[in-house]
């Protein structure tokens, strides 16, 4: 069987919710040769991408993009030490990722750091339910180029300016752009509130996250 | 007898300005049987955003339903709104399926203005079936916040919507089984399981089925017999796309039969990620009278107007459309933008079918009181048809 194709047989295992096909078919594409980095990008990442489409498209929904996530999760536990030990991966930038404080919802953060991951990115995810300090610590322990602040409900999203603010002073305000994300979320309230941006699409938040990289990258610093 | 509420009648009853040819009731009853209305009847879900605007904090309210009926009831009075909502948290729905020792690490309330949230019950699907198998939700019941803070808040809002001769109506809002099964385990697990293990979601839910069912036989008794008669039905299901609700959708549905042969002005409250489909499926469920629909998370193609419209006419002749502006315009945008986004709506709906001006959703805490006041003002300004 030819490299291609056993890619394509994993990008359609994610897109076909395939929770126990996925680890085989990763065994089998290390065995044949293909580098951790390649199986990642044009295996598991190539499917979280049709993912995106067919949600985009209304062809696949939410119960169907979780699942999808966890096929992709457990195909990249079997990377995950090959890829840390041959040095590649999050090539993209580096995120922290949580749940602000009083929120414990999870359903966009599941959906919104494996796509981050298949995009390229570092994803740390601190979880839900985080303090304010917490974030602070992970800026300083990571040194993450975005934090992803997730809030479900319309009044959590309401503390981002807390948040912020925290970090600001805390000193680490320049050191990283921050960004929003979940249903309730709205990006002029984001910045009104000290964030740099929001989404409530985690691939269109992709764009963003490119942007805002590139943006810290370059010096430009929030006001 | 309630003081809060002889408070209230003695203050406001006989002495209060009319709104319209039409009393609030007479417009919302009729804006629900497609038919005229003096003027287009405007009913925000104002359940937690009162609390707030009548200087009380959600800890202040939290075991205290005298304080909650006040917020309710002094809102009313200031804005004069076509119905009145009462208050519900989620600490109402599951504090029950809980032992007392154990509800306190359950909640999460994080300030005043905020939302009390909750930690799922339990972890898996066998739990959430064992709970439901072990009639957790009797064995609690007693001291439970549904007992000691929602039933008697419920009970003196119909007291004064009688004592008033019912010239406003008060909503009752009510979960139905697919809101119960996902926030017993949180939304994200259940709706992977209904791929992963649809048999035990079955059962899960049939359970889940047999205590709302049971749970309706105390409303009819409890708010029925007191005058309650506009019922809203809260929703879960709303990121299940048709798979799920072809599969699952039999719950809510078998919900809705019995709840519209005890009351009659029944509504489905659905918000979220597959509205169209879901709004298809509302269509052909018998006897609900009214849709509270939102703005689709995702996938929507369609502008705010044009969505507005494909509802209105999907629902010409049969269901009363309730909207506007979106809960996120109604937080975080202008009076101006509120007051276009319910002229929209309106010149979108009303040539096909009645309309409710009232957000999706329930209106937030942080929402300006401007913007409550501009969805009321341009509401009131678009003359009926």
């Amino acid at each position: 069987m030819e490299h291609s194709e056993r890619l394509e047989r994993l990008a359609e295992a994610v897109l076909g919710m395939d929770l126990e096909g996925v680890g085989p078919l990763v065994e089998d594409c290390l065995a044949a040769g293909l580098s951790p980095m390649e199986i990642l990008s044009a295996g598991l990442s190539a499917g979280m991408r049709r993912v995106g489409e067919k949600f985009k498209q209304g062809e696949i929904f939410m119960p169907e993009v979780l699942v999808c996530c966890d096929v992709y999760y457990r195909g990249l536990e079997i990377l995950r030490p090959l890829i840390r030990h041959s040095g590649g991966g999050g090539a993209r930038g580096k995120i922290i990722l949580g749940t602000i404080h009083g929120d414990i919802h999870t359903v966009g953060k599941d959906v919104a750091a494996p796509v981050f991951q298949a995009a390229g990115y570092e994803v740390i995810d601190l979880g839900v339910d985080v303090p304010d300090a917490r974030f602070v610590e992970a800026i300083r322990e990571h040194a993450p180029d975005i934090v992803g602040l997730g809030t479900y409900m319309t009044s959590t999203f309401m503390h981002t300016g807390e948040t912020v603010r925290v970090i600001r002073e805390a000193g680490l305000r320049d050191r990283v752009k921050i960004i929003c994300g979940g249903p309730a979320v709205d990006p002029g309230a984001a910045r009104r509130m000290g964030a740099d941006d929001a989404s409530d699409d985690a691939w269109e938040a992709v764009e963003k996250l490119d942007r805002l990289v590139e943006e810290l990258r370059a010096g430009r610093r929030p006001a | 007898m309630s003081e809060v509420v002889d408070r209230w009648v003695q203050r406001l009853k006989g002495k209060l300005a009319p709104v319209g040819e039409m009393t609030h009731w007479e417009r919302m009853a009729a804006a629900f049987d497609l038919k005229p209305t003096d003027l287009i009847p405007v009913a925000p879900e104002l359940d937690y955003w009162q609390i707030t605007y009548a200087g009380y904090s959600h800890q202040e309210i939290y075991n205290d339903p005298d304080k909650t009926t006040d917020a309710c009831l002094r809102t009313w009075a200031d804005l004069r709104t076509d119905a009145i909502w009462m208050y519900v948290d989620i600490s109402h729905q599951i504090e029950n399926f809980i032992p007392p020792e154990k509800r306190r690490e359950h909640f999460l309330h994080r300030g005043e203005k905020d939302y009390l949230l909750f930690k799922p019950l339990v972890k898996t699907l066998d739990e959430a079936i064992e709970l439901y198998e072990s009639r957790a939700y009797e064995r609690y019941l007693e001291g439970s916040r549904a007992v000691t803070h929602y039933t008697p808040h419920m009970l003196q809002l119909l007291e004064f919507q009688e004592k008033m001769d019912r010239i406003v109506p008060v909503i009752v809002g009510v979960a139905t089984p697919s809101n119960y099964a996902e926030t017993i385990v949180e939304v994200q697990q259940f709706v992977r399981w209904t791929i992963t293990e649809p048999k035990k979601v079955k059962r899960y839910l049939d359970l889940a089925l047999e205590e709302r069912l049971a749970a309706l036989d105390f409303y009819a008794e409890f708010a029925g017999q007191r005058g309650c008669r506009f019922l809203c039905l809260f929703g879960g299901a709303r990121t299940w796309g048709p798979r799920q609700l072809e599969q699952f959708g039999y719950a809510d549905r078998i919900f809705v039969q019995k709840a519209v042969k005890l009351f009659p002005y029944v509504f489905w409250h659905i918000c979220g990620h597959n509205l169209p489909e879901a709004m298809r499926l509302l269509v052909e469920w018998e006897g609900i009278k009214a849709v509270q629909y939102d703005m689709p998370y995702y996938s929507q193609k369609l502008s705010w107007p044009e969505w507005c419209e494909s509802v209105a006419r999907l629902f010409a002749g049969k269901r009363c459309a309730m909207n506007s502006p979106t809960t996120q315009t109604a937080c975080h945008g202008t009076p101006e933008q509120v007051r276009r986004m319910v002229r929209e709506f309106l010149d979108a709906t009303t040539p096909h079918t009645t309309a409710v001006v009232m957000p999706g959703c329930e209106v937030d805490s942080y929402s300006p009181v401007e913007n409550v006041r501009a969805m009321i003002e341009e509401a009131r300004r678009k003359p009926a048809s």
